[in-house]
């Protein structure tokens, strides 16, 4: 097995690697101008520590001391432990983003990878609506800004199945909310049926799960209080998202449902067409950091990387070229003026390869011959080092 | 707009999957007996022919956007599929069966080994419901004939799939416990879903009128 690799683990390329670090930048810019700070997490935690993802789905080992630990499955559960631990006493509201590879359990023979980039943001100590509209439209703005056109940002509410699943009799309300969770919409309601939800309260249920549109009134029929109140919060995040800008993408789904289930509140995904998995999921967790000791609000999201990654390259997107490579051919027996040539160019901002690259990574690649310390051969035509400096540092941004 | 591709589980599922199929108003033509294609384009709907245990990971990839394939896949399967409708047909049961002169005899066994062997062709149904119930069971997986297993000394039960029950009565064995009546089932891509609402909610109303009928 000499040279292979675990399943589910990859050598990302030189051209591929410089893509995810164009993203990297341009997310982690973004994350900035709303005022999100970096943090950034260890590699492995406890196994215990690590609430957020089903325990099956983290990758585990023992180390020396005999402890059960996990490589992060996330960042969210970081961020949480963070909290709880270093701003125990704020008050305040935290803003945090990530950019980090994380890790799950696969089965084998699915084609996933256990290895990939998540990036987002937690805001935690807010518990309003204007912090729900503030990371959705901190998404739009951020997956716009990497040149992901043609997203569609799904928003539901777990409150509103839950406020159904709540009228039900306690033994039968944890199979159903699982069911829920797990996208069994057909168990869902036949459990709810079953434990005897009247007709109406079940047709009204079955209209949430199919319902997706920008308007909710038809939702209101027959629902629990509890699940109009989840749509009533909805009808008041609309006018906040569209004040932010990003009215447009959004849909009301309130048969979204993620899998995990810490969200407390306002839910949301992106997805864009021809792609299976969504670009980024999201919303509010305000549950989670009691489990770690601070009882704190909490909203943000996670995007998985590599989705935005191949959505960008579908769509075309090239990593931006960047300022050129500038291959230096030595001269000949003088590797002294070579060097000092490059070290010239190197000062103007230019960047410099003695000899060859094999691997350009869609670089913009230029060619130079050393002619002595002070001249070059650069498109045929032998110039004066500053002259070549000055062709090429042309256009460029100061 | 491109055609909303339907992955369908081949075999015994798909007479009737064409029937109702038919009845929501799309084309099944090209479906009938014999046809050699797996891809089956259309102008509304685009076809894709799998076998049963592939159509889950088909709809969770994205491959194809809804699915219609039996709950006993589903079960055996993890994928992150949703499920819309119970369309009523294809109806079967897990069940867990043991040798009718045996019953007692494995039972007492149970007591004393605190272990019992279970041949199946579905280990995850099995398992889990063994878990469920707090017994300590060995999985024996095979891919078919899991009746022989215990005239052959194999194992002691076995969880199988049944629809009449009579290739059990047949090798002398009887069900002890039903695990779960599973029919087909529409089942749909989570983004597809997302994105596509109108069709596949379109679909699956149309598909859920059928079967209530």
């Amino acid at each position: 097995m000499k040279g292979a690799l675990p399943r589910g683990f990859r050598d990302i390329l030189p051209t591929e690697a410089r893509e995810l670090q164009a993203i990297e930048r341009t997310l982690m810019s973004a994350f900035a101008q709303y005022g999100y700070v970096p943090l950034e997490p260890p590699t492995v935690e406890f196994a215990e520590s690590a609430v957020t993802v089903d325990e099956r789905r983290t990758l585990r080992f023992l180390d020396r001391d005999g402890r059960l630990l996990a490589l992060r499955p996330d960042v969210t559960t970081a961020v949480a432990r963070v909290v709880a631990q270093r701003y125990r006493q704020a008050d305040a509201t935290l803003r945090l983003a990530y950019f980090a590879p994380i890790f799950r359990e696969e089965a084998s023979m699915r084609g996933s990878e256990r290895e990939y980039d998540q990036a987002g943001v937690e805001l935690i100590g807010d518990p309003t609506l204007r912090a729900d509209a503030e990371v959705i439209a901190l998404l739009a703005d951020a997956l716009a800004r990497c040149g992901l056109l043609a997203a569609d940002i799904d928003i539901g509410h777990v409150g509103f199945v839950d406020g159904f699943i709540a009228e039900l009799p306690a033994d039968a309300r944890d199979a159903a909310g699982a069911a829920a969770r797990s996208g069994d919409l057909v168990g869902t309601v036949s459990l709810a049926r079953a434990a005897g939800m009247r007709a109406v309260r079940i047709a009204a249920l079955e209209r949430g799960l199919r319902h997706r549109s920008t308007d909710l009134a038809a939702l209101r029929a027959d629902a629990p209080a509890a699940s109009q109140r989840a749509l009533d919060t909805l009808d008041t995040l609309r006018p906040l998202l569209e004040a932010a800008g990003v009215g447009g993408a959004i849909r009301f789904d309130l048969g979204f449902i993620p899998a995990l289930p810490y969200y407390t509140g306002v839910v949301f995904q992106v997805t864009v067409p021809d792609l299976g998995f969504p670009i980024a999921t999201g919303g509010r967790y305000d549950g989670l950091l009691a489990r770690f000791g601070a009882d704190r609000a909490a909203t943000g999201f996670g995007i998985a990387v590599p989705h935005l990654h191949q959505a960008l390259v579908t769509a075309g997107w090239q990593a931006p070229a960047g300022s050129p490579l500038l291959v230096l051919a030595p001269d000949d027996g003088d590797d002294a003026a070579t060097l000092s040539v490059a070290a010239a160019l190197r000062a103007a901002g230019i960047a410099v390869a003695i000899g060859d690259v094999a691997e350009s990574a869609g670089q913009d690649v230029r060619r130079a011959r050393v002619i002595d310390e002070a001249h070059l051969e650069y498109e045929g035509v032998v110039r004066a080092l500053d002259a070549v400096i000055a062709v090429l540092t042309a256009g460029e941004p100061r | 707009m491109r055609p909303l591709r339907i992955a369908l589980a081949q075999g015994t599922l798909l007479a009737d999957t064409r029937v109702a199929l038919a009845a929501a108003g799309f084309a099944t033509d090209a479906l009938a007996d014999g046809g050699r294609r797996l891809v089956v384009p259309g102008a509304d709907v685009e076809y894709v022919l799998a076998r049963p245990s592939d159509v889950p990971t088909h709809v969770a990839h994205g491959a194809a956007d809804v699915g219609i394939v039996g709950k006993d896949v589903l079960l055996e399967s993890d994928a992150e599929v949703l499920e819309l409708v119970d369309l009523k047909y294809g109806r079967c049961r897990f069940v867990v069966a043991a040798p009718t002169d045996f019953i007692d005899r494995s039972l007492d066994e149970y007591r004393h080994l605190g272990s019992l062997e279970v041949a199946t062709k579905y280990p995850r149904v099995a398992e889990r419901h063994f878990q469920g119930r707090g017994i300590q069971v060995e999985i024996i997986k095979l891919s078919g004939s899991v009746e022989l297993a215990p005239q052959v000394g194999l194992a002691d039960w076995i969880v199988d799939l049944v629809s009449t029950g009579r290739t059990l009565k047949e090798n002398g064995l009887a069900i002890i416990e039903e695990i779960a009546v599973c029919t087909a089932r529409l089942i749909a891509n989570r983004v597809s879903y997302a994105r596509d609402r109108e069709r596949i909610a379109a679909l699956a109303s149309k598909l859920e009128a059928w079967a209530a009928r």
